[in-house]
């Protein structure tokens, strides 16, 4: 066992894992995506070649699908960032022991609650797109949090005491130190909510009408209500190009300001 | 500074309305009668014994427990040694690794979950436990993996060096030092894994069969279309066994920092 393979030889069960179950399907998701339609049994007939599932998505009802798919992820994120940034500057201002109570309290809908999240949600509000929105925000809310108060703790607060000594207000020392030193943790929460946005599956599942029908959900659809998983795949790969193209346009314009 | 108890009303007020969906489905599940309404005036528990008494519910509860004890396991021992190369120091080729390791979070969940279905159409692993497992091991790698190495502190690193300088060779370093002092990030994130399995859904909207339907499982489908009091039931045990999870890994963490 050479010194330089060591790293690579530890990684191998993960790397194993993440082979086996996320590349490894979307390559079939790829092949799958150009197969056509089952005739009779079985959800695909094997061996064929079609663009045919593709072409599909640039007619005028997908493109509207798309609209709203990005729409949505658009305003999931401004959602997540407009709420998550007032807590996670309440939960920083709290006692540390007060600190720890609220951050386990916010980590609740997410890590223990999902499925009684949705469900109370589900009885307290009309199905329909401020509905999926707010499923959404709840999902995400969390993550979004603990970046947020990471950055937040990060910040020297000094700085802030010594703005008050020269004489700013509270909103001056805020506007001035606290929020251009939280720009890089709004970034990323932004991101956050963006990409998962984007990808909003439960929400709109859940608490959507049939108006609110993102990419994802048209995905589950093609597949379970219609049976049609070539169809279903070529969304799914769709989708996935979607997100990708969205991570790499991020990561060149970080780029670019650096 | 008179602003403070209105912002620390408004701050808790947020929070409170967070966890609301959560105390209303709490509140559903106490419900006397078979609609969804909350009980005003008399609460009762007979959604509750129904829960426990219905066989298939308590397979579900059952076998929810079993994948999620088992994907914690998986995703553990497969992020712990991989978190520790990619901590160990500079090499060609570690970035690429840190970005597979957090590809299973980035990869949207419809399409994972079309592409594993597919996965397991063709390899004949659909509707086993074993297929859920690996399922549910591989969404847990990112956040076992970050829990873990943020356990992973120059102090153990001095720690293996004076090891070594004692004359402990790589086998001896990893028994005696390493997996000791790690224990509470493998708990931490071994809890984290079974919590997060436990509210996995996208497992169980692409993949269930019946003979492999979990808690979940049953619950997705039923809240979609015929939500009962029994829902919220199996929805607030869920929860309160997840929360006793967060618990444990808070309480484990503090008492090893303690010591």
């Amino acid at each position: 066992m050479t010194r330089r393979t060591t790293p690579f030889l530890l990684s191998t069960p993960a790397l194993a894992l993440v082979a086996g179950l996320v590349l490894g399907p979307v390559i079939l998701l790829v092949r799958m995506s150009l197969f056509e339609p089952a005739t009779g049994r079985g959800f695909y007939t094997a061996g064929t070649f079609t663009t045919a599932n593709y072409a599909v998505l640039l007619e005028r009802d997908s493109l509207k699908l798309f609209t709203f798919t990005g729409v949505f992820g658009l305003m999931v994120a401004t959602a997540t960032v407009l709420i998550g940034y007032p807590l996670a500057l309440f939960v920083r201002s709290l006692t540390p022991r007060c600190q720890s109570l609220a951050l386990a309290l916010v980590l609740i809908p997410k890590t223990a609650g999902v499925l009684a999240t949705l469900f109370g949600l589900q009885r307290m509000l009309p199905h329909g797109l401020f509905a999926a929105i707010a499923a959404e925000v709840y999902l995400i809310l969390p993550y979004a949090v603990l970046v947020l108060l990471v950055q937040l703790r990060g910040i020297d607060t000094t700085l802030v005491v010594a703005a008050h000594g020269l004489g700013a207000s509270r909103w001056q020392a805020f506007r001035r130190i606290t929020l251009p030193l939280s720009r890089p943790g709004l970034i990323l929460a932004a991101e956050l909510g963006l990409i998962w946005g984007l990808s909003a599956f439960l929400g709109p599942l859940f608490l959507g009408g049939p108006d609110e029908t993102t990419l994802s959900v048209e995905v589950h659809r093609q597949a379970f209500e219609y049976g049609r998983w070539p169809r279903a795949a070529a969304g799914a790969v769709s989708l996935l190009t979607l997100i990708g193209g969205v991570l790499g346009a991020l990561f060149l314009l970080r780029r670019r300001q650096r | 500074m008179n602003r403070r108890p209105l912002s620390l009303l408004l701050g808790w007020a947020m929070i409170f309305g967070l966890l609301a969906p959560v105390l209303h489905t709490v509140w559903v599940s106490f419900s006397p009668d078979s609609f969804l309404t909350p009980p005003t005036g008399e609460w009762s528990s007979r959604w509750y014994r129904a829960f426990f008494d219905d066989r298939r519910w308590i397979a579900a509860l059952l076998r929810s427990q079993v994948v999620a004890v088992l994907a914690a396991i998986t995703s553990v021992m497969a992020a712990g040694p991989i978190a520790y190369a990619v901590n160990a120091g500079e090499f060609s080729g570690r970035r690429l690794l840190v970005i597979l390791v957090l590809l299973p979070a980035c990869v949207p969940v419809a399409t994972l979950g079309m592409g594993i279905l597919a996965l397991f159409y063709v390899t004949g692993l659909w509707g086993t436990i074993g297929g859920l497992v690996l399922v549910h091991a591989t969404l847990g790698l990112p956040i076992a993996f970050l829990i873990i190495r943020s356990h992973l502190t120059p102090a153990l690193h001095e720690c293996q060096l004076a090891a070594r300088g004692l004359g402990a060779n790589s086998w001896q370093i990893a028994r005696r030092i390493v997996i000791p002092l790690l224990r509470p990030a493998f708990v931490a994130a071994s809890v984290a894994v079974f919590v997060l399995s436990l509210n996995e859904s996208l497992v169980t909207l692409f993949l269930t069969t019946p003979n492999t339907e979990t808690l979940p499982a049953i619950i997705w489908p039923q809240l979609r279309y015929s939500p009962t009091p029994m829902v919220a039931v199996a929805s607030c045990i869920t929860a309160i066994i997840g929360a006793t999870g967060v618990v444990i890994v808070f309480r484990t963490v503090v008492a090893s920092r303690a010591e």
